[in-house]
């Protein structure tokens, strides 16, 4: 019998770029270094545990936003051609540096990336299946997110914050088949009454940062370590703060282990320029290729890395699995006495952070769950479903308005950089519910031309937008994308009400920002 | 009717910053104001006042909209319908003549806001042009950890109030909840346990170690007692000085403020506490001498 439960929720997420209107364009490698750091590495994982007979469990947000990327063709082509591109390069690799001190790490790169390749053909280039087939076998539970990663507490009207979830849901059942049971409110932000909505949309749990239940009213008995119902009835989950840190903390965590690959020296600068130029974006400016040969080695410049050794880097992850293990049997045995019942502990993380910033992130979690499945009987993994049928009496509270942003509330979405967006996204907010009300059954042109506001003004809604601006990196690209949402759908309302719409424009709105391609404006009544 | 500190300045960020908003409305030609909270003290207010409104407004008062201020009014609607005239409290802002948006202090935590902007025209009269949604600002809720596995940190949190004045917002507390965390693994914990740093342990492991083994510990669990004892050791100095606590260096928060945690074993034990000032020139020790004897 378990003296306790774990439960390890990863979100993915990355906003809706995409851009047909550029053959090669810089800000959609994000998806892409996603797909072949992260996505496909952690299934390969997933693959390897049904193959070895390894029961694992894990919940995973695969936000809407980027399943519709992960689904859209043109994004699945544009990514085979890069990955094909690199896997061209580590071939050449292979000779260059045969005989050399990096020979290992460019074999692990070849390694792996036909083996990225391989689980790409197998799923015929849609990773989503690949998801929806560990759900389906009760491995995974996937659970979906604010349409556009829209930040809630910070919506203009509750029209609009039911949209982010029913288009959510719609898309969820549209990909996997069911409808999701668990949400990731975007950026974990909460504020009292928002768990009405989820509750009308038939979801039954999401996430909270610690304190959104530790300042809860009344004080949960508790603590974060068993979840609570709100109100309405949805049950909220929230952050354990110790295995956060083991994992986030840039001085004491993990990744920042010295045999670990380091990020910031990459193949884009250090090999020879007409060597390199044809894996470059067409602008040929020297950038990060995600070849990388080098690892942390200590607190020294990147001129002084010293040659990464893939052996070494996932025995490190390996005993780093170890010590978590063992933590969290500690901290389980400890919480069960002091609790008197088995107590949950729940580590979030952004998917993104396993094999993208921590490459060896994905090893990590093959070994963690070998190690629970073998090694201990003190924890089990779950999922909070099934933490739920096992546990169904829980103490309900309102929880505390909050995010898992710096400082705890919303001022990260809310500063001197980004303030000016709330005036326009408030104002289409409700121009959008006043559309919609006023054309409750509209069918044609209009119904197209009021579906692509709708996707404008989700699209401009990502909360991606106002993080960017507050990092003071790529704003011009996030300010651009939510001027250029709010001005496409400014330019709809306009000719809607003026009775003028024009088809070539909005055919070219619906090309370009082809999200939600089952959108239907009705879920703002 | 007590000024707002907060009319002062506006927000906390005072950097520069450029945004391009080129084809986006300078103003939708409303009459309107929407406040949103920005953590458990700061509101976001933003507003438009269309000119025509003003010339109304001049139009309407006359000489005595001469020297009008452009206000923001505040009122506390906690528990209460609110009728324009029963708040629990009212302060005010005066804005700019041009903004357009303001951050606010309320002061005070886990209350229920909405406001006013309009003008305070001769003879101190308000006219209200347009009010705001309410909003119930973010817990502040320190209080609320109060169970079993929480004591400490609560003791922690009631010991770090007083230290800042006692008036720390809950942003600030929730930093200090992360930063208390690192300390804690990075500090207080032996440092000889397996291959590992001592930062990479649990902190739950260490009561656990000092234990009996958990599986004896099992087996006689009809009856049993444990107890075990560990020494907080908390104070402040310059922001910018170097600390030491037993030889060790110690990170400082921001306001100069620590804490550390420690195992605290038969013996006696000695805790020199060492502030060096940031130009190397004066220095303050405090040393505590801590005996335990288990009987």
């Amino acid at each position: 019998m378990a003296k306790g439960y774990w439960c390890l929720q990863l979100h993915a997420h990355l906003p809706f770029v995409r851009h047909p209107e550029y053959p090669d364009f810089l800000e959609e490698d994000w998806l892409y270094e996603a797909i072949s750091e992260t996505y496909i590495p952690l299934l390969i994982v997933f693959e390897n545990f049904l193959k070895d007979g390894v029961d694992f469990r894990l919940t995973m947000t695969i936000t809407p936003s980027l399943a519709n990327m992960l689904s859209d063709s043109m994004l699945q082509s544009r990514y085979y051609n890069k990955l094909n591109k690199l896997i061209e390069l580590s071939e050449k690799e292979l000779w260059r540096t045969q005989n050399t001190e990096f020979a290992p790490a460019a074999e692990m790169y070849e390694t792996k990336l036909k083996a990225i390749r391989h689980l790409w053909h197998s799923y015929h280039g849609n990773i989503l299946n690949a998801f929806k087939k560990f759900q389906d076998l009760g491995k995974i539970e996937i659970i979906t997110c604010c349409a556009t990663h829209g930040f809630l507490p910070l919506t203009g009207n509750d029209s609009a914050i039911k949209a982010q979830i029913r288009a959510a849901v719609k898309d969820y059942e549209r990909h996997f088949g069911r409808r999701p049971r668990g949400i990731w409110l975007a950026e974990c932000a909460y504020r009292p009454g928002v768990d009405e909505f989820l509750k009308e949309e038939g979801i039954r749990f999401f996430f909270l940062e610690s304190h959104g239940i530790l300042y809860g009213t009344p004080r949960p008995k508790y603590g974060i370590f068993a979840p609570v119902y709100c109100p309405s009835g949805v049950a909220a989950f929230s952050r354990d703060i110790e295995t956060a840190h083991q994992v986030w903390s840039a001085e004491s965590g993990y990744p920042g282990d010295p045999a670990y690959r380091e990020f910031y020296r990459d193949l884009g600068y250090d090999l020879d320029y007409d060597y390199v130029k044809p894996y470059l974006h067409d602008d040929g400016v020297r950038r990060n290729i995600s070849i990388k040969y080098h690892r942390i080695t200590g607190k020294v410049g990147l001129t002084e890395k010293a040659p990464y050794i893939p052996r070494d880097a996932v025995n490190k992850a390996a005993e780093h699995a170890g010590n978590f293990v063992f933590n969290r049997e500690r901290q389980i045995e400890y919480l069960r006495d002091a609790l008197e019942k088995e107590p949950l502990v729940i580590s979030m993380y952004d998917a993104e952070l396993f094999g993208h910033w921590w490459f060896e992130g994905p090893d990590f979690i093959n070994f963690l769950f070998r190690k629970i499945a073998f090694d201990q009987n003190t924890f089990k993994p779950v999922t909070p479903i099934e933490y739920l049928d096992m546990f169904p009496k829980h103490q309900v509270i309102t929880p505390s308005a909050s995010s898992w942003g710096d400082k705890g509330y919303y001022e990260v979405w809310l500063n001197n950089t980004n303030d000016w967006i709330y005036k326009h996204l408030h104002k289409a907010e409700s121009r959008m519910e006043e559309l919609a009300k006023k054309f409750p059954d509209a069918q044609g042109i209009l119904a197209r031309a009021l579906n692509q506001m709708a996707r404008e003004l989700m699209l401009a809604q990502s909360s991606d937008w106002a993080f960017i601006m507050t990092t003071r990196t790529m704003v011009e690209y996030a300010e651009k994308r939510t001027r250029q949402h709010v001005i496409n759908f400014i330019s709809l309302y306009d000719q809607i009400n003026e009775n003028r719409i024009d088809e070539s424009f909005l055919s070219g709105l619906e090309y370009k920002n082809n999200i939600f391609p089952n959108m239907d404006y009705k879920i703002f009544l | 009717m007590a000024e707002n500190p907060s009319s002062k300045i506006k927000g906390c960020v005072s950097e520069v910053v450029n945004i391009d908003t080129t084809g986006l409305p300078s103003t939708y030609n409303d009459t309107k104001i929407v406040i949103l909270p920005r953590d458990p003290v700061w509101l976001f207010v933003y507003w438009e006042v269309p000119k025509a409104k003003i010339e109304e407004l001049k139009n309407a008062c006359g000489s005595d909209f001469d020297a009008a201020r452009l206000t923001v009014r505040v009122y506390d609607i906690t528990d209460i319908s609110f009728t324009g005239d029963n708040a629990n409290r009212t302060f005010d802002v005066s804005v700019n003549p041009n903004s357009e948006n303001w951050y606010i202090n309320v002061g005070e935590h886990n209350r229920v806001w909405c406001a006013d902007i309009g003008y305070i025209v001769a003879g101190g009269k308000f006219i209200s042009v347009a009010r705001s949604n309410p909003i119930a600002m973010p817990r502040q809720g320190v209080s609320a950890i109060t169970d079993e596995q929480w004591g400490l940190l609560k003791l922690e949190f009631d010991k770090l109030f007083k230290l800042t004045g006692g008036n720390l917002s809950s942003a600030e507390l929730v930093a200090l909840m992360r930063a208390r965390w690192e300390q804690i693994t990075n500090l207080s914990l032996p440092s000889s346990r397996g291959a590992l740093p001592s930062s990479s342990l649990s902190s739950m492991a260490l009561p656990a170690q000092n234990r009996e083994h958990p599986q004896s510990q099992h087996k006689n669990k009809n009856f049993w007692l444990k107890a075990d004892t560990e020494i907080i050791i908390y104070g402040a100095t310059e922001p910018d000085a170097e600390l030491s606590v037993q030889g060790k260096h110690v990170p400082l928060s921001k306001d100069g403020s620590f804490t550390l945690r420690f195992y605290l074993k038969d013996g006696e034990h000695s805790y020199p506490i060492e502030a060096t000032s940031s130009c190397k020139t004066m220095q303050k020790k405090i040393t505590f001498v801590v005996k335990r004897e288990t009987k």
